[in-house]
C-alpha cells in the first residue's frame, strides 16, 4: 500500500498443505535492495527458486551498472521472468513495492505468469485477495504517513486472513 | 477415490462421570470462512446432544428431526427413548437417504438407563458404538491429543480439559477448524454446557509469549 512518500509490505505467516498448517513463522516477503521488498505468494518452492533468481540478477545488475535497480526496472524483470516459463509457470503471485525516484512509492502486483498490474493505492495477491480487496478499498487514504499507514495495513491484512482458512497465524509488516 | 473431509472438528468420549462432548465452531465453503460462531453441538432433548459435521443444514434438520421422534416415542412409550434407540433412528433415515448426497457426519451422546451411551452415525448409514470419536477434518489432530491423554477414570474437569485440549489442537493445525471450543458434559442429570473459549485465546494460554530480544533477523537466502 502506498503511502506519502513511503511504502509498506505485508503478509501473513501461515505455510500451509491445503488445509493441514505446516509452519506459523514463514517469511513471504524479501528484501531486494534497501528500498525495494518483493512478496512472493503462492507454491513456497516456487517462491524461493524464484527469489534466488531474481537476486542473481539484481545483483549481476549492481556488478555492471553500479547501482541498485529501479522498481519500475526491476518489475519489467519479474515479468521477463515470469513469462520465460509462459508454458510451465512458476506458481507464484508477486506483490513488488519499492521507493524511486525522488522516494516516489512504486507498487505492483502480477499474475504467475507475469502479466503487471499497477496500482497508485494498493496491490493484493494471495488466497484471501478478494477478501483483502475490500479490505484496502474502505480502509485507504491518500497520502497516509507512514504510523497512520502501518495501522491500516496491518488491520486490512488481519481483517482478511481471519475470513480465510488458507491464511492466518499474524503478519510480517514493513513499512519504508 | 479419497472422500473429501467434513471441514470440521468434533469429538466425544465416555469416561466414568459421563460424556463428553466438543467442537469447534468454524464453517468454511471452499477456503472462505463464511462463520466462526456455529453451534455445533446440537441439543436434541435434555440429556441427549448430537455433534454437527458437513453439511449445517442436513445436521441441523435431521437433528430436530430425531428430537421431534424421540419426543413421540417418549409419549407413545411413557418411558425415555435409549441412546441406541434414537441413534437407529437417526442411522435408518440416513441409509433410506444414500446416495441422494446428504453429508452428514454425527455422534449421538446421551446418558440413559444403562448409562452413558456414544454413537457414530453418518450419511452412508454407518452406525457404530464407542467410548471415542472424533470427526471431521480436524479429527487426526484430536485423535492425536485425545489418545494420548484418555483414561477412564478421569475427573470431570480433567476430562474437559483434555476435550478442550483436543479441539484446541486440532483447530491449530486444520485450517478448516477454529473459532471457539466448546466443551460439553452429559451426566446422569442430563447436559451441561462447560465451557467456550476462543481458540486464539487458548493458544496463548497453553503457550505463553516469552519475551525475546529479535524474533527472527533478514537473512540473505543462500544462493544454489
Amino acid at each position: 500500500m502506498v503511502g506519502k512518500n513511503c511504502f509498506a509490505i505485508a503478509s501473513d505467516r501461515r505455510l500451509g498443505v491445503q488445509l493441514q498448517t505446516i509452519a506459523t513463522d514463514f517469511k513471504r516477503i524479501y528484501k531486494v535492495h534497501d528500498r525495494l521488498f518483493l512478496g512472493l505468494s503462492g507454491l513456497a518452492t516456487d517462491a524461493q527458486t524464484l527469489y534466488q533468481r531474481l537476486v542473481f540478477r539484481h545483483k549481476l545488475y549492481q556488478l555492471r551498472e553500479e547501482r541498485d535497480m529501479k522498481p519500475e526496472t526491476f518489475a519489467n524483470l519479474v515479468s521477463a521472468i515470469l513469462y520465460e516459463k509462459r508454458f510451465g509457470p512458476y506458481f507464484c503471485q508477486p506483490v513488488i513495492a519499492g521507493l524511486g525516484d525522488e522516494d516516489k512509492p512504486f507498487i505492483c502486483t502480477m499474475d504467475s505468469i507475469g502479466a503487471k498490474e499497477l496500482a497508485k493505492d494498493f496491490v493484493v495477491a494471495g488466497t484471501a485477495s478478494e477478501s483483502l480487496y475490500g479490505a484496502c478499498e474502505s480502509m485507504f487514504k491518500e497520502g497516509m504517513e507512514p504510523e497512520e499507514l502501518f495501522e491500516t495495513v496491518s488491520q486490512a491484512l488481519l481483517s482478511s486472513v481471519d475470513r480465510d482458512c488458507l491464511s492466518g497465524w499474524g503478519g510480517h509488516v514493513y513499512v519504508v | 477415490m479419497v472422500k473429501p473431509a467434513k471441514g470440521t472438528t468434533t469429538l466425544a468420549f465416555i469416561f466414568k462421570e459421563g460424556v463428553m462432548v466438543a467442537a469447534d465452531s468454524r464453517a468454511s465453503m471452499g477456503g472462505y470462512i463464511s462463520s466462526q460462531s456455529v453451534k455445533k453441538i446440537i441439543e436434541i432433548n435434555p440429556y441427549m446432544l448430537g455433534t454437527m459435521a458437513g453439511g449445517a443444514a442436513d445436521c441441523q434438520f435431521w437433528h430436530r428431526n430425531l428430537g421431534t421422534k424421540c419426543r413421540l416415542h417418549e409419549l407413545a412409550n411413557k418411558r425415555r427413548i435409549s441412546v441406541t434407540g434414537a441413534s437407529k433412528l437417526l442411522a435408518n433415515i440416513l441409509y433410506s437417504y444414500r446416495g441422494m448426497g446428504l453429508s452428514v457426519g454425527t455422534m449421538i451422546a446421551g446418558w440413559d438407563e444403562t448409562g452413558p451411551g456414544l454413537y457414530y452415525v453418518d450419511n452412508e448409514g454407518g452406525r457404530l458404538k464407542g467410548m471415542r470419536f472424533s470427526v471431521g477434518s480436524g479429527s487426526p489432530y484430536a485423535y492425536g491429543v485425545l489418545d494420548n491423554g484418555y483414561r477412564y477414570d478421569m475427573s470431570v474437569e480433567e476430562a474437559a480439559e483434555l476435550a478442550r485440549r483436543a479441539i484446541y489442537h486440532a483447530t491449530f493445525r486444520d485450517g478448516a477448524s477454529g473459532g471457539v471450543a466448546s466443551v460439553y458434559h452429559v451426566g446422569p442429570n442430563g447436559w451441561k454446557k462447560l465451557s467456550g473459549d476462543d481458540v486464539g485465546e487458548l493458544h496463548y494460554r497453553y503457550y505463553p509469549v516469552m519475551p525475546s530480544t529479535v524474533e527472527q533477523e533478514m537473512v540473505e537466502v543462500t544462493g544454489a
